[in-house]
């Protein structure tokens, strides 16, 4: 478990770092995919199957393809042209900002008893079937205000793409 | 896994813990392996004699007995061959595109139970696992794509991404009236929920319906034709695979028929019944039997495969984009309700007729909706 644990890791920070590190921006989305399978690896080995399948159906399914169209869209992908790299100029700064947020983090995290609070048994076989379940009764106003605002969205970008039609 | 750690346990109870434990986790693996290894080389046989077949000529017939053998000539004449690395290339995501592309698809394979008690690993998420995994093959055709500078391959990459993002939804929605019916994500507890006389979700009319989007999302999804747009011969040279030669070559041709395998697999357990079939519960020959029953389903979708590959052109880009927004998303949100009237109909008999009449009027109307529409001439707004 040990073992397992310490590879998956390994590989996680790598991947951060690498994503922050390297310079052409196609590298960097790689990384962020390597990162994205560390944490997605990170769940189930806690078990936590329905998160794992979730981060790696959203990170990776979508999140990156999104920042991939993002990227190719953009020009200098390779990161030659101008600029420092991006551990140039202030990186102490982001070290220490970073550290901060993390440990704050950490300390409210084993602060909170929100865990202990948490009135839905976790058990195995349920947790689909608990979270189903809360999302349409506990949750369901915060689901329909996220479901009326990514429809808003769709809306929207279909006015945009709309209104570039009419202009050619 | 637990079962074959216990089974070495009992009859060898000498060997020691780790190599047991090791032993119990490589087993499932060598076996899925080396099954559907060898299921891919007859495939890739089977696929050109059936093409052969429909072309009115003899398809592979000079390398042993009708030809058997030819996937054996193919690997080692693709071994032999000379690896070619563009000069301009990404070299590490080049060399890295194709073996990313074979590993979702051997990925899903850890869920799909194969016979009566024999699967990989039953995540109690199972069907939810082989749908995100199977989504990780995009990255690496856009790696594949962008590695090789190519703007060939970069178009290509770029319509797999596109089509892969769309068929996503439908696929993804069809299912989810399986999920609704099975009341579980297990791959196992989905075969079991459709036991008993026609219990096959193909039996149900939403079952129906959810079972012609899957198939066709899953034949976008692997971009076989008559969706292969990444790599449409005819118009961008071979796609994302243009700068590929030698193994690496045969690797991408390996991840898209072992990804067309894994998702015929996933679609004879939701729809098909699985492993189900007449003595498949028999005590000691039961394993066997259910087995023989997958794969014979698994080959009838296969079969289905290759017959619409060799039976219809390719479909245009704006015809594949508009085919999965316009009529299998609409059509897959239909099924969602036609499954909820189904569950909770007073009697087995309201709820067919009732989902039946939903569903056929949606049909007719999306139909209607989507023919007749004809295209103004294009213009091209960066040519003056």
């Amino acid at each position: 478990m040990t073992i397992v644990f310490l590879t998956l890791s390994a590989i996680t920070v790598l991947g951060a770092l690498l994503a922050v590190t390297l310079r052409n921006l196609v590298h960097c989305l790689l990384a962020l995919v390597l990162f994205f399978m560390g944490i997605a690896g990170h769940f189930f080995l806690l078990k936590a199957d329905f998160l794992g399948a979730v981060q790696i159906l959203i990170y990776i399914g979508a999140v990156a393809v999104l920042i991939l169209f993002a990227i190719m869209l953009t020009r200098n992908i390779s990161g030659t042209e101008g600029g420092r790299g991006s551990l140039g100029g202030a990186w102490w700064l982001g070290v220490g900002i970073a550290t901060t947020l993390a440990g704050a983090m950490c300390v409210f995290v084993r602060r909170s008893d929100l865990v202990s609070k948490l009135p839905y048994g976790a058990t195995e076989e349920g947790v689909v079937k608990e979270i189903g379940k809360l999302l349409v009764t506990d949750w369901v106003v915060p689901l329909e205000i996220m479901a009326v605002l990514l429809t808003a969205a769709l809306i929207g970008a279909v006015v945009i793409a709309l209104e570039e039609e009419k202009k050619r | 896994m637990d079962a074959i750690y216990k089974l070495i346990q009992h009859y060898a109870p000498k060997i020691p813990d780790l190599l047991a434990l090791a032993l119990a986790v490589l087993l499932p693996i060598a076996i899925v392996m080396g099954v559907f290894l060898t299921v891919f080389a007859l495939l890739t046989w089977v696929e050109r004699k059936a093409l052969g077949r429909i072309q009115n000529r003899r398809g592979p017939n000079r390398v042993g007995p009708v030809g058997l053998f030819q996937p054996v000539a193919d690997g080692l004449k693709l071994l032999t061959k000379e690896d070619i690395v563009p000069a301009a290339a990404d070299k590490v995501v080049h060399f890295l595109a194709p073996v990313l592309t074979v590993v979702p698809a051997f990925m899903v394979l850890a869920v799909v139970p194969v016979a009566k008690g024999f699967v990989p690993v039953d995540l109690n998420i199972g069907v939810l696992f082989a749908l995100a995994v199977s989504t990780g093959s995009v990255l690496a055709l856009f790696m594949a794509g962008w590695a090789s500078r190519n703007k060939f391959s970069l178009l290509g990459a770029m319509r797999s991404v596109a089509q892969v993002v769309s068929y996503e939804v439908p696929m993804v929605m069809a299912a989810v009236v399986i999920l609704m019916a099975a009341g579980t994500l297990s791959s196992v507890g989905i075969v079991e929920a459709q036991r008993g006389l026609a219990g096959w979700f193909v039996f149900k009319p939403w079952g129906l319906v959810a079972f012609v989007i899957f198939q066709l999302c899953a034949m976008a999804e692997v971009a076989r034709t008559p969706f292969d747009l990444p790599e449409a011969e005819s118009e961008i040279v071979a796609g994302y695979h243009t700068e590929y030669s030698g193994f690496k070559f045969a690797l991408f041709q390996m991840g898209e028929y072992v990804a067309a395998i894994t998702m015929g697999g996933i679609t004879v357990t939701m729809f098909l019944g699985g492993y189900l079939g007449p003595g498949s519960d028999l005590p000691k020959i039961g394993w066997l039997v259910s087995a023989g029953w997958f794969f014979a389903k698994l080959g009838i979708i296969v079969v289905i495969n290759i017959w619409a590959r060799g039976t219809w052109p390719r479909v245009r880009v704006d015809q594949l984009l508009g085919f999965a927004w316009k009529l299998l998303l609409p059509l897959a949100l239909v099924n969602i309700v036609a499954m909820a009237i189904w569950h909770f109909a007073s009697n087995k008999l309201v709820g067919w007729g009732a989902s039946a009449v939903v569903l056929a009027v949606a049909i007719v109307a999306l139909v209607k909706i989507n023919t007749g529409q004809t295209f103004e001439k294009r213009s091209y707004r960066f040519i003056s």
